[in-house]
């Protein structure tokens, strides 16, 4: 038993990291063709080429990011609320609006971006920013809701009440019981967010025209147009935040986390 | 602290854009040169192109953009796409939700169909080419660029570039390509898998159905002019009727094709097809530059032809730069742009204006330009080249490909 | 009654949000399948999208290559999941590693893995190239076709690379919180792994499993880029050929662009009963 659980153990280990080294490869390849194992002529070209202002890789970096970030953080405004209702209450209609959050899940975004696209262009929000955040915000915001509903169902709200009845003003309530309480759970919530809003492509593609340029789109440029060198080094950068984020928030997401197991109560 | 860098991050990503907005088109028309120059100082220009090859946009990008912006502070944003429907639609999508002033597209990289496309659908702004002082520099006499795939250009555009269909192979492992399509076809033949082209739509794969069908019609000549139902079905059927012969000696037996010219690019450089073909020879030339093609490509031309085109810029209807989009223009069509386009390490592409009415700084230039030995030079594909047809012979090819062929 | 006001206050924004951009974007594309849009001009609804969908032999193949797709990505992905989630719950050497790496993946974008898989398994890929290498194979042609065939394995082979974690880490969280407990008194009381396997822990976990799948099975089905990317040239899937007629110069395509949007949708809609019809089954155990 012992032995099978090790030799499964290094054989997902190493299908885990498969598929990345080409990439990491071929962002140090400076001829690399057919059939050669290893470049022919190694290269810094595709690093300095990503790196560099023609590229527009990194302006493409800040801008993903930016989404991410505005993304996230609305998600977390509004979704923190909601997580609440759903997780401390129980009243008529829950089942209802549980499925209405729980709706951008599971539908896939193409069916209600190419609808959508036709709102956003008499809004005048085609091929803007603000309106490729907002499009983000739909399969986003049900996981924050989803997150922080398991965590609220885990909290017990007595110690609030407790709190405000030895006079503490709601502010400081929030500040100093919820707040410590929940934020293990925002933060999941908010990786979790980020993450889909750095990944998505159908709908920046649809809402955001070619105008919005963030890093997946122009990855998929270079990919098609078979510059897989500077694909390979525009991939490197383009997980790079999500590593970072998982060192930062990893002791968040082992642990007797409440915050993937659904809505409770 | 980390509140402010979020919110200065959000502000940085929801603020407007500022410029001048200079939408107004028949007033721009109006003025005279320095005053549209000076209207489009310290704006953008929002420029909209196929964004498959790298030295083309490092060419569009770089050296235009930095002379956009060094002598006339204008920004050059350029909008890479993979197909120039996609731009096309934006425009059509704009109108149809009565966007009248405020377009996101300034300018069109664009040519034949999308061309037709967008003057059926008063899409493209024009009547303005005179006002362009390198306007002098196009030789409007003759046909081939007055006419975009038979449709007159009418003031609705400015040539960019000319490009002429040729074919490439590795000299090292392919000693004797065939040099004509009933060539091609015996040797498809005989050489199982290794020829392959990009499926209908792609520009590219497109082009090359359409040499198959000249050859089944007997000849361009046939089919000049408008369209013409019968004498396409009597074509069309012959042309179908080659291609599906062929896809059981094609790659992958026909079961799959490429998705778009630069898919086929990349299976000739991993020696997975012998040949590939491009509208624009120059593109192997830049190929071989960036290592993804050996050294030991070369490029031809078919005895019985290849069909060359011109392409062209377009402003929008509804572009809200226009005096920027104007002076891009002017900039493309210079001398100086349209020699250093023809650099091989540029881009390698056909001046679509005049030699003889370029400076003579500027022709010198250009005839010292060192052809690269992978690029077939545009004098020795010229001598056999072929016109396109109507855009109405185009559509209805590339819709007979993909109800007869690719399905 | 107060309690009431405070939680129509804390739904509202998210309700709001998600009502006005999901369902609005779903409701204005389900009008536009109809080909009605007053707004611009388009006053009578018709079904001739739906029609020239339904009386099309690409769409019943598109439709029917995306649904094996879908199937055979969930099912060959819960099966992995679960069995590396059995495998990550005890503590062995290298189990920092290997959890660390699933985790990992959560965060690599599904595009990022499309690539990757793309350049280890086309005919001149990293695979091809070892195979040329040990003198297995001669020419590219000689590698079997994973990328751009019929049968889409290099799309199921990314799927299953990105959803086994993610569906994995969902069922370690549960097993997680369920302990122990059951399984052990199962054991003592003579039960086999087998018989404790599936008895007591596989019904336990299965809400939860089945929930991650259903969204696993629905993202499949309606994702663009990674079939986009390697996928044959035809057939293709839905959401392919959803977004190639949307971006199409003719206008006439646009109503099928949406109705195809809307089958989409449809689709992923029993999915989402499956996944509640999961998550209410929760409660037991």
């Amino acid at each position: 038993m012992a032995r099978l659980r090790r030799v499964s153990a290094v054989l997902l280990i190493i299908w885990l990291i498969l598929p990345l080294i080409p990439l990491a490869i071929w962002s140090f390849a400076g001829v690399w063709r057919y059939p050669n194992l290893l470049p022919q002529i190694w290269s810094y070209r595709p690093w300095s080429f990503a790196l560099s202002d023609q590229s527009g890789v990194l302006s493409s970096l800040a801008l993903t990011a930016g989404i991410a970030l505005a993304v996230t953080l609305i998600s977390v405004v509004i979704g923190v609320p909601a997580g609440r209702a759903l997780g401390l209450y129980t009243f008529r209609g829950k089942a209802l609006v549980e499925l209405i959050i729980l709706a951008p899940i599971i539908v896939p975004g193409i069916a209600v971006a190419l609808g959508l696209q036709t709102v956003f262009i008499g809004l005048g929000l085609n091929n803007t920013v603000t309106g490729v955040v907002l499009v983000h915000l739909i399969p986003t915001l049900p996981y924050m809701v989803l997150v922080m509903a398991a965590v609220f169902a885990a909290y017990d709200p007595l110690a609030e009440d407790q709190a405000r009845s030895l006079g503490a003003s709601p502010a400081q309530v929030f500040r100093h019981v919820t707040l410590p309480a929940v934020l293990p759970g925002i933060v999941v919530g908010a990786m979790f967010t980020f993450l889909v809003s750095w990944g998505q492509y159908i709908l920046t593609l649809t809402i955001g025209g070619g105008r919005v340029q963030t890093l997946p789109l122009i990855m998929f440029q270079f990919v098609v147009s078979g510059r897989n060198d500077i694909t390979g080094a525009i991939a490197m950068i383009y997980i790079l935040p999500g590593v970072l984020i998982l060192i930062l928030t990893a002791r968040h997401l082992t642990g007797r986390s409440a915050a993937l197991t659904g809505f409770g109560r | 602290m980390r509140t402010l860098t979020i919110a200065a991050l959000l502000a940085t990503t929801l603020a407007p854009i500022a410029h001048a907005e200079t939408g107004d088109g028949a007033a721009l028309i109006a003025m005279p040169w320095d005053k549209i120059v000076e209207q489009a100082r310290g704006g953008t220009v929002n420029m909209f192109m196929w964004g498959g090859s790298d030295s083309i946009n490092q060419y569009v990008s770089g050296y235009i953009g930095g002379i956009l912006m060094a002598d006339y502070g204008i920004t050059l944003n350029r909008v890479g796409i993979t197909d120039t429907v996609e731009a096309v639609n934006v425009v059509l999508g704009e109108k149809e939700a009565g966007v009248a002033d405020k377009g996101a597209v300034d300018m069109i990289w664009i040519n034949g169909e999308n061309f037709r496309t967008m003057r059926q659908g008063d899409l493209v702004w024009c009547g303005y080419t005179d006002a362009l002082p390198n306007n002098a520099l196009i030789n409007w006499e003759n046909p081939a660029i007055a006419n975009d795939f038979g449709v007159p250009v009418d003031g609705c555009e400015v040539p960019w570039s000319k490009a002429q269909f040729a074919f490439a192979y590795d000299s090292a492992t392919l000693t004797n390509p065939p040099k004509s399509i009933p060539d091609l076809i015996t040797w498809i033949k005989a050489n199982p898998g290794q020829f392959t082209y990009p499926a209908a739509p792609d520009f590219n794969g497109a082009v090359f159905v359409r040499h198959v069908f000249y050859h089944a019609a007997g000849g361009a000549e046939n089919l000049l002019g408008p369209f013409d139902q019968a004498k396409f079905d009597a074509a069309a059927s012959k042309t179908w009727a080659i291609l599906n012969d062929l896809e059981p000696y094609l790659w992958r037996e026909g079961k799959t094709y490429p998705a778009s010219i630069t898919a086929l690019d990349q299976l000739f450089a991993n020696t997975e097809v012998a040949l590939t073909f491009n509208y624009d020879a120059s593109q192997f030339g830049l190929a071989v530059q960036n290592g993804s093609f050996p050294e030991t490509v070369r490029s031809y031309g078919l005895t019985d032809g290849t069909i060359g085109n011109t392409n062209y810029t377009a402003i929008p209807f509804n572009s809200p730069n226009k005096a920027a989009a104007m002076v891009l223009q002017n900039l493309l069509l210079s001398g100086a742009a349209q020699v250093e386009k023809a650099t091989p390490a540029a881009w390698g592409a056909a001046p679509a204006i005049e030699v003889d009415r370029m400076t003579a700084q500027d022709q010198a230039r250009f005839a010292t330009i060192e052809q690269l030995p992978s690029v077939v030079s545009m004098q020795d594909l010229g001598k056999a080249a072929m016109p396109e047809l109507q855009a109405d012979w185009i559509s209805a090819i590339e819709q007979g490909w993909i109800a007869n062929v690719g399905q | 009654m107060q309690d009431r006001l405070k939680i129509a206050l804390l739904l509202a924004p998210a309700l709001i949000v998600i009502l006005v951009l999901f369902f609005g974007g779903l409701g204005v594309g389900l009008l536009r399948s109809f080909n009605y849009m007053p707004v611009i001009g388009l006053n009578d609804p018709n079904l001739d999208a739906y029609r020239s969908l339904l009386s099309s032999p690409e769409v019943y193949r598109s439709f029917g290559l995306t649904l094996y797709i879908a199937t055979t990505s969930t099912v060959i992905a819960t099966v992995l999941a679960v069995a590396t989630a059995l495998l990550l719950r005890r503590s062995f050497p290298g189990r920092a590693v290997a959890s660390f790496l699933v985790q990992l993946n959560l965060t690599i974008p599904h595009l990022v893995g499309g690539i990757g898989i793309l350049y280890l398994f086309s005919q001149s890929g990293s695979f091809a190239r070892l195979a040329h290498e040990y003198a297995v194979i001669a020419k590219p042609a000689d590698f079997p076709a994973l990328i751009f065939d019929p049968y889409a394995i290099g799309v199921i082979l990314t799927y299953v690379w990105k959803e086994v974690p993610f569906i994995t880490v969902i069922t370690l969280a549960t097993l997680q919180a369920l302990g122990d407990d059951h399984e052990t008194i199962a054991r003592t009381l003579g039960a086999t792994w087998g018989q404790a396997f599936r008895h007591v822990l596989l019904p336990q976990i299965m809400p939860g499993v089945l929930a991650a799948s259903a969204i696993v099975f629905a993202f499949t089905f309606g994702a663009y880029e990674i079939p986009a990317l390697l996928g044959a040239s035809h057939p293709q899937a839905l959401p392919v050929i959803a977004y190639r007629s949307f971006t199409d110069a003719d206008l006439a395509a646009r109503p099928q662009a949406l109705a195809l949007a809307m089958l989409i949708a449809l689709i992923s809609g029993l999915m989402i009963v499956v996944y509640s019809r999961a998550l209410r089954g929760k409660g037991r155990g």
